[in-house]
Formats: structure tokens, C-alpha cells, sequence
């Protein structure tokens, strides 16, 4: 190699540096730490020194009812959340891209504008629209004499957690499956109506075929945003009601900013990663699949 | 395409609101002063109402004492808790502290709280025997006392006058006559409990079960029951008097159905808005109430629904960090002087004063309610004092939620969450052992 | 019969628009209202308009420190925001140009980190953040966000379609790499860089996990936390909560009017590179 190149590859590693050291220092480094830190039995509380106990852990929350209670809570919302949501802003592209060119930006912002509202605000907003006793849902039923337990009910809780977030993220998937339904060319669907395909025929050997990479991304992107939920439940129902919604990241919080046990906390972290992980690789691995 | 117009002018409106935040916050004085006062930091959780009060107080105690500025800082309980265990850890512990007597335990253990007998039988001390005898108790561990009650807040009855007279229920003068015990309470409970718009469903209820945690301790202790045995190793939460309790009102809930489906704090809001005749919560929720100018309401003693007399309690009491000293010592200490002996003011508010004097004053006297619920102090009780109070408190309330709700037994609520503090209590064991060496 | 399909799409988008705006209008209505109406609902606009809740919140510093909060926010943002278009971009362009050894590899471990749940990370940079210090300041919520992958990502496959001759000018001309990332990538990325700017903005104006964990003193709160903890357990002072949500949701509001096209097109690009 020559000089130039050597002194430009220095100079190269030099831009790099500064995100290398942040990436380095708050992604690479806390995720080792991590690890290692779940390994530990460190009760804050207690002032008694971290003691290395391995997998011990990790055997306490497998065997421990609440963490499964937490983990079934978390994935009762990703299975009501993602069909849900993804289904949801299909059906609004679909819409969007059957309106001619240039129009309908106002609807596109108009359904996208919840997303921009923080979780806090958004979670007040429609804690005060699911009260039982003076909420805004049951005032405007009030005339026709129901009542109906948002968040007061097990059965219900969760259900209403999901459709707050249907609201609150459903701009996002539109947005990005928008984009992907106005790449596929006119031609196409020109050619099958002329070859005598209706709307549904076009729409499941055209649309869906075409648009799959990009369906792909919003279910795994979805599904892994899903798992991460915490901050709807902690604002609207604080995990209840009888504990039925406490979804992981709640559990763990819970476990290591007001319990103060930071090893078991951790490796709760890294149980909800390898649930995480194992769903997208499962997911990747359907696709490939297919094709 | 980009337009560089839309964001000069969306970064000038952002450095507007910039500017005007910054002039906002220059007018009033939320930073540190530069000068020779001796500032005192002071946290607590007190929000709505209560904090507008303590902010009085605390204004007041500048003015008098031109020479300290109280600064203070307060969020919400739950997370102040933490937020303060954690700076207490880290030695960034404010001056001074509110702490609930209940919660005491840990911030003892964790030497984040300084005792303060010497202060208090100083030169500009209180006298000890000014605190109602289980008050100044509920501080105290291994013969010294960690903190200066502030208060101390029971549950009691609220009830609605006008509730009580269309059902009848008065004395002799025509006035409405509270229950003082089970008999006259289900009485109530019946009279009171109808359906007002015929829909074929109670809309008006005797009672309704508002704080679970509350209400739950206040009955499980009438009945006899305890929640630790007296060592603290043993959770014993499933006891029979305790199941017995909790069905007594299961019964009334769903099958006799004359008092509503629990729904914790929200309940409340259906007594503001006059629909029920009996409440048990806090003398703090009193400004609550007085902010309902339509309501009719009384203040009383809670009956006697059990065998045993017992009043769920708690107290604020005024911690000073532990390595405390010199001036900052000295103000710290005239600070939660003030708030005590001012503690008349704070009652305002919704709060029943820790000092005797101040209790058999003729202004505490005026103040009804607070007077009413202060018959009961001889027989008020504290929750039980754990290092691992937070967790154990949640075990408690999940297990009152479930029991009343009653999608399982109230011996299943009971005893899961008994099996799960025994748990925990099994780990701190261990934990302390090893923090020995 | 295309027409009917039309109003009947139309119509449909309207009422889905309608039902995602309405809550956000009603953010707005119900500060306007005493709390007298909220407790006893009366309808969705208020019978008596009243600018006592926002009175009420920026009279009370003390209680409400609510312009703190804001300038606050506004401080942390802004510095996230030129802390990631700074940093992100010199890295995107490191890998995206500059032939380094070993880039392909980088480039995939960073990209594999966005799959990462940010809060499985947040015990152990606590931690850190702790060591270092930083607890309660700020920084601590500014210098973590510096290492996201997202900006990385986007930018790197935004530079990849910068057209080369344009820097291989550069170069013949004797630039240095600085000066061609100065001179050249930068002012041809404002689209890119100003859509991951606002992205960016808004991201850290709304988060709300992270000062929960990292802040503890209430005058250090950004605006999400101090409207959270405003909730009472005790009482529902339901109209002050809302007046605070409006202060924390108008400059979010504002940026959406202003940039909601290039916010959504940015949304519309991650999507589509993959």
C-alpha cells in the first residue's frame, strides 16, 4: 500500500473514533457488563458485597412466578399488538395509495401525528379516557347505560394498553408500507386487470408478493419494539390491575431501581434479549423459507 | 424539497421559547442564591394540595430566618423513595427529608438517617413526652429515635349527611348518627345501597372500598390478626382471623352485593360526587373534599366492624442526613422545629399534629374533622417497620386487590403472598449474614 | 363506479383521521376547562373556557417548575441532536468512503446493535453513568445517545448515493478527507442530515425511560418526566396535568406542522433501504 493510503486509513479510523468510543463505551461495554453483572448476586440493600453465583440467577427467575407472569403479559401484548397494528396501517396505505397522486397528505399526517406525542403525555391523556368513574370512553357511554372496566377488569386491561398503542404507533408501519406499495410499478396491476384479475386477486399475487421485503421489516421491527413495552402500562395502569398487565421491562425496573437487585435485574435483561432474539431469527428464517 | 426557511424559522421559534424560559426562570427564584445563607435542602413527596401547604411553611421559615434558604424539591412517592435511597447511598442525601414511619426501616439500616435525641433534648429541644406515646415509638429503634414526627394521618370515616337522612339514619336531634359498630355499619350498608335510576343496578352504595391497602390493614388488624409474628421472621398474612376478614367483605361484595366492585382510588371520586354514603381514607384527603362544594359530609371515628379497636396510620416524620453538623446542623434543626411547631398549619391542610399541646389547642379543637379522627390515636397502628418494606408492601397490596376482587379465594391471596414475603424475608436473612463478616 | 370507490376510501381516511386527531384536540379542550367539567363530563368542548390551569402551573415555579422542565428539554435535545448529526455522520461517512479495513465487519456490528432493546442496557450504563459522576446532570442523558446506530445507518446508506466524481474532484484538487466530508458530503446531505435531525429532535424530546433512571432532582427533569410525576396518587387534579401535557406536546406539535413531510419521508427511508 502506499503512503497516502496507509496515512488516509489512519485519518479514516480517526473519523471514526469519536462514534467508536461512544459505541464503544455505551453499547459493547454495558452489554458485557451486563452479562457479567447477571452472573452476580448483588442485593444493594443489604450491604453485603457482590458474590459470583453463575446461572443461579437465571435458574431464581425461571423458576419464579413472576417473571413468568411478566413475560406472559409482555407477550399477550405482542401477540394482540402486532397483527393489530401492522394489519391496521396496511389497510390505511392501501387506502392512501388508492387516492391520486399528490392528495392525501393531510390524512398521511393527520394518522401519523400520535406518534409524535411523548409516551407521558400520550399515557395521561388516555388513562383519564379509560377511568372507570369519570374517564371520557365511559361519560360517552354513559347514555347508553354501560360501563365498561377499561382498566379495572384483568380481562380488559390489557386489551385497552393495546388499543391506546394501536393509536399511538400506528403512523410509523403506515408510513414505511406506504412507501413500499407506491415502488411497485402501475404496470403490473395494469397487466393483471387486463389479463382479467379483480381487486382481492391483484392485491394477494401482486401486492403482498412485492411488498413482503418490506413487510418483513415492519412485523420484525414491530415485534421487537413490542417486547421492549414499558412505558404504556407503567403510565395507564402501573401494571395492574392484580398485576396482570406488569410487563418484563416493568418487572425489571421494578426489581432494579426499587429493589435494588442489580444481578437478578440484569439477568432478567438478558432472558427478555434471548426471547427477542430467538423470535427474530425464527422470523428471518419463515421468509427464507418461502423464498 | 428541503426549504431552509421552515427551519430558520422553526429554530428561531425554538430559541424563542428558549429566551422565554430563560427570562421565566431569571423572575423567580428556583436556583440557589449567591450569598451567605445556609442552604437547606429538603425533599419530600408531598404533591396536590399537601405540597401548596408545606410550600407556605417553608416560605414562611425564609422570611423569619432571613439567614437560610429551605430549598425544596418533591415528586411523587414512589418514586421519591427511590430517587432518595439512591442519593442517600451516594452520600448526595438532602439535609432534610420527609419519611413515612412506615418506611423507615431501610433508610435506618442503611445509616442514611441521622438520630436525633441529642436535638431533641437540646438547649431548643421538644419535649419527648409531647408526642403521643406510639408516635414517638414508631421512630424509635434499639433506644434511639431517627426522626421528628411531623404528623400522623389514620383512616377514618367521611360520611354524607345527606345520604344519612333520606335513609333515616339519625339521632334524636334529626342529625345523622354514623355507625360505631358492625350491627349499625350493615345497617347502614343496606339502607343506604339502592338503585336510584331503576336500571336494575345499584348506582347509590353504602360504602365503597376506596385505598386498598388502607381499608385491608385497618380490617385484618379489627379482626384479630397480625401481619409478621412479633420477631419479624415469619409472614403470617394466611392467618384464619386474617381470611376471615377478608371473606367477611368478599361476602358483602359479591354476594350480597351492597357494596360495589372494588376500584381503589377511583372510588373515591363516586363519594365526592355524592353517590356514597361511607368512606374509610385519610384525613388528607380532606381538602380533596372541601374542593366539593355540593357535598354534604361528616367526619368520624371508624366503627368498630371487628373484635380488636384499630386505625391503619402513618406519620411524616423529618429525617436530617446523617453526617450533618455544624450550621448546616443548627438550621436544619430550626427548620423542623418550625414545621413542628407550626404543624397546627400544616393540619390545615388534612393533617393531625404529633405534639399532645397542639392536639388539645382550642384552633385544633375547631378543626372538626381532624378532631374526630383524633380519637382514634390511642388505638391507631403502623404498618410493621421492614427494611423491605416496598416489596413487602406490594405482596400486601396484590394480595388485598385479589382477595377482594375475588377471581380467587381470599386463603390463595393470602397465603400466596405470604409464601412470597417468607421468600424474601429468607434472602434479606442471607444477605445480612453475608454483609457480616 | 371508480368515483363511489374513491369517496368511500375517502370517507374511510377521514373518519381514521378524525379518530387519530381527536385525542390530541382533546388534550388542548380539556386544559382549557375547570375541573369542575373534567369530574363531571360535559361535553367535548368546554361550557366555561378557562386559562386557570395554566395560570395555575406557570405562577407556581416553586411547585411546578415547569420552565426549567422546558429549557431543560430544549438543552438536552439540542445537544443530542448536534451530538449525533456531528459524531454519526463523520462515522457513517468513515465507512460508507474511506476504503478501511475490516469496514464491512464494523458496519455489521453496529447495524446488529439496533436490534438491540435499549433497556437491557440501561442497568449497566446506570452503572457506568454512576462511576463517571454523571448521575443527575444532563450529560448523562446526552453522551449515551451519542452511540445510536440509527443515525449511522441511515447516513451511510444515504452517502453510498453521493455520486463519487464529486469527491474524487475533491481530492484531485488536493482536499483532505476533512475537507471533502466539510465541503462536499455535508452540504449535499441537508436532506438526510436535516430529516435525522429532527428525527433526533423529537426522539430525545419525548423520551421519557431514560430521565426517569437517570435524573434525580425535580429541577433537573426534562419535560415527559415532570409531566408523569405530576399525576397525584392522591387526588385527580386532571386539568393542571393536561395544561402541563400541552406545554410538554405544543413544541413536538410545532416541529410535526413545520416538518411532518421530512419526518415521515425519513420514517418512509428506513423501510425502504433495508
Amino acid at each position: 500500500m502506499t503512503r497516502a493510503r496507509y496515512s488516509n486509513i489512519f485519518y479514516g479510523y480517526l473519523f471514526l473514533l469519536p462514534y467508536l468510543v461512544l459505541f464503544c463505551a455505551f453499547i459493547l461495554l454495558p452489554l458485557i457488563y451486563g452479562l457479567g453483572l447477571s452472573l452476580f448476586q448483588w442485593e444493594v440493600l443489604s450491604n453485603a458485597p457482590p458474590r459470583f453465583i453463575g446461572l443461579g440467577n437465571y435458574r431464581e427467575a425461571l423458576g419464579e412466578t413472576y417473571f413468568w407472569m411478566a413475560l406472559g403479559a409482555t407477550l399477550r401484548f405482542v401477540a394482540m399488538i402486532v397483527p393489530s397494528v401492522v394489519c391496521g396501517a396496511l389497510l390505511i396505505a392501501l387506502a392512501l395509495n388508492a387516492l391520486p397522486e399528490k392528495s392525501g397528505g393531510f390524512f398521511k399526517a393527520a394518522i401519523f401525528a400520535p406518534t409524535i406525542i411523548s409516551i407521558s403525555v400520550a399515557g395521561i391523556l388516555w388513562r383519564w379516557f379509560f377511568s372507570a368513574e369519570f374517564g371520557l370512553f365511559n361519560a360517552w357511554l354513559a347514555p347508553l347505560g354501560v360501563k365498561v372496566p377499561w382498566i379495572t377488569e384483568n380481562r380488559w386491561a390489557m386489551k385497552s394498553v393495546v388499543l391506546m398503542t394501536v393509536w399511538w404507533t400506528l403512523g410509523g408501519p403506515m408510513v414505511v408500507l406506504l412507501a413500499g406499495l407506491k415502488q411497485i410499478p402501475e404496470q403490473y396491476y395494469e397487466a393483471a386487470s387486463i389479463d382479467g384479475a379483480g381487486a382481492i386477486r391483484r392485491f394477494f399475487h401482486i401486492t403482498l408478493p412485492l411488498l413482503k421485503p418490506v413487510l418483513l421489516f415492519v412485523i420484525v421491527m414491530n415485534i421487537i419494539g413490542s417486547f421492549q413495552v414499558f412505558g404504556q402500562t407503567f403510565m395507564i395502569t402501573r401494571g395492574g390491575p392484580e398485576l396482570s398487565t406488569r410487563v418484563l421491562v416493568q418487572y425489571i425496573y421494578e426489581t432494579a431501581f426499587a429493589s435494588y437487585r442489580l444481578g437478578y435485574g440484569s439477568a432478567m435483561s438478558w432472558l427478555l434479549f434471548i426471547v427477542i432474539a430467538v423470535f427474530s431469527i425464527l422470523q428471518f428464517r419463515l421468509v427464507r423459507e418461502r423464498e | 424539497m428541503f426549504c431552509i426557511r421552515k427551519l430558520t424559522t422553526f429554530i428561531s421559534l425554538i430559541l424563542l421559547i428558549l429566551f422565554i424560559s430563560l427570562l421565566a426562570n431569571c423572575g423567580k427564584s428556583t436556583g440557589i442564591k449567591p450569598s451567605r445563607k445556609v442552604v437547606i435542602r429538603f425533599w419530600n413527596g408531598f404533591t396536590g394540595p399537601d405540597g401548596r401547604t408545606i410550600l407556605r411553611l417553608v416560605k414562611r421559615f425564609n422570611r423569619e430566618n432571613p439567614d437560610v434558604q429551605v430549598l425544596m424539591q418533591r415528586m411523587d412517592w414512589g418514586v421519591y423513595y427511590n430517587k432518595l435511597f439512591v442519593a442517600g447511598l451516594g452520600g448526595r442525601a438532602p439535609e432534610v427529608f420527609i419519611v413515612h414511619a412506615s418506611s423507615m426501616e431501610r433508610f435506618i439500616q442503611a445509616q442514611v438517617a441521622r438520630p436525633v435525641d441529642d436535638l431533641v433534648r437540646g438547649a431548643n429541644g421538644i419535649q419527648e413526652s409531647d408526642f403521643a406515646e406510639n408516635i414517638w415509638q414508631a421512630v424509635e429503634k434499639d433506644g434511639r429515635h431517627y426522626a421528628l414526627p411531623l404528623d400522623v394521618h389514620p383512616i377514618g370515616m367521611y360520611y354524607n349527611k345527606k345520604l344519612f337522612r333520606e335513609a333515616g339514619i339519625v339521632d334524636e336531634k334529626g342529625n345523622p348518627k354514623p355507625p360505631t359498630n358492625r350491627e349499625e355499619f350493615l345497617d347502614a350498608l343496606t339502607k343506604i345501597t339502592k338503585d336510584i335510576d331503576g336500571d336494575g343496578k345499584n348506582d347509590q352504595w353504602g360504602y365503597v372500598f376506596t385505598w386498598y391497602r388502607t381499608n385491608m390493614y385497618t380490617f385484618l388488624l379489627q379482626w384479630g390478626g397480625r401481619i409478621f409474628t412479633p420477631d419479624y421472621q415469619k409472614c403470617v398474612l394466611d392467618s384464619a382471623e386474617n381470611v376471615e376478614a377478608v371473606r367477611f367483605f368478599t361476602d358483602l361484595i359479591h354476594k350480597k352485593k351492597v357494596i360495589p366492585p372494588p376500584e381503589n382510588f377511583d372510588s373515591w371520586i363516586g363519594f365526592r360526587q355524592g353517590k356514597v354514603g361511607i368512606a374509610f381514607e385519610g384525613i388528607y384527603m380532606l381538602e380533596d373534599l372541601k374542593r366539593q362544594k355540593d357535598l354534604d359530609y361528616g367526619a368520624a371515628p371508624l366503627p368498630l366492624l371487628g373484635k380488636v379497636p384499630a386505625a391503619w396510620a402513618d406519620s411524616h416524620t423529618i429525617c436530617f442526613k446523617k453526617d450533618l453538623s455544624g450550621e448546616h446542623l443548627d438550621a436544619a434543626w430550626r427548620f423542623a422545629k418550625y414545621l413542628s411547631d407550626n404543624s397546627l398549619d400544616w393540619a390545615d391542610g388534612g393533617q393531625i399534629p404529633a405534639r399532645k399541646s397542639l392536639m388539645e389547642s382550642e384552633r385544633f379543637k375547631g378543626m372538626t374533622a381532624q378532631w374526630e379522627f383524633a380519637k382514634m390515636i390511642p388505638y391507631i397502628r403502623y404498618i410493621p417497620r421492614v427494611p423491605f418494606a416496598l416489596e413487602f408492601l406490594g405482596e400486601f397490596d396484590t394480595a388485598a386487590e385479589r382477595g377482594l376482587r375475588g377471581n380467587v379465594s381470599a386463603e390463595t391471596a393470602l397465603s400466596e403472598a405470604a409464601a412470597n414475603v417468607n421468600k424474601i424475608i429468607k434472602r434479606q436473612n442471607e444477605e445480612q449474614k453475608r454483609s457480616k463478616p | 363506479m371508480k368515483k363511489i370507490r374513491l369517496r368511500l376510501i375517502q370517507f374511510f381516511l377521514l373518519a381514521a383521521a378524525v379518530v387519530f386527531l381527536t385525542p390530541i384536540a382533546l388534550i388542548f379542550l380539556t386544559s382549557l376547562k375547570p375541573d369542575s367539567e373534567i369530574i363531571h363530563f360535559s361535553g367535548i368542548f368546554p361550557r366555561q373556557w378557562t386559562l386557570d390551569n395554566f395560570r395555575e402551573i406557570f405562577d407556581t415555579p416553586e411547585e411546578i417548575p415547569i420552565f426549567r422542565w422546558l429549557l431543560n428539554s430544549v438543552f438536552i435535545s439540542s445537544a443530542v441532536t448536534f451530538l449525533i448529526l456531528l459524531v454519526n455522520s463523520m462515522a457513517a461517512y468513515a465507512l460508507a468512503r474511506l476504503e478501511l479495513p475490516g469496514r464491512r465487519g464494523l458496519f455489521v456490528v453496529i447495524i446488529a446493535t439496533l436490534m438491540i432493546p435499549g433497556q437491557i442496557l440501561m442497568i449497566p450504563v446506570y452503572l457506568i453513568i454512576n462511576k463517571l459522576g454523571l448521575l443527575n446532570t444532563p450529560w448523562a442523558l446526552i453522551i449515551p445517545a451519542g452511540a445510536g446506530a440509527f443515525g449511522v445507518f441511515l447516513l451511510h446508506q444515504f452517502f453510498l448515493g453521493i455520486p463519487r466524481n464529486l469527491e474524487d474532484a475533491a481530492i484531485v484538487d488536493g482536499c483532505s478527507i476533512f475537507g471533502v466530508y466539510r465541503h462536499i458530503v455535508l452540504p449535499l446531505s441537508k436532506p438526510a442530515l436535516s430529516t435525522l435531525g429532527i428525527f433526533t429532535f423529537l426522539g430525545s424530546w419525548n423520551d421519557f425511560l431514560s430521565p426517569l433512571i437517570f435524573l434525580d432532582s425535580v429541577d433537573k427533569f426534562t419535560l415527559p418526566v415532570g409531566v408523569a410525576l405530576f399525576q397525584t396518587s392522591y387526588a385527580a387534579e386532571y386539568g393542571l396535568t393536561l395544561a402541563a401535557c400541552v406545554v410538554c406536546t405544543a413544541p413536538a406539535l410545532l416541529a410535526f406542522v413545520f416538518f411532518q413531510r421530512h419526518i415521515i419521508k425519513g420514517i418512509a427511508l428506513t423501510g425502504l433501504k433495508e
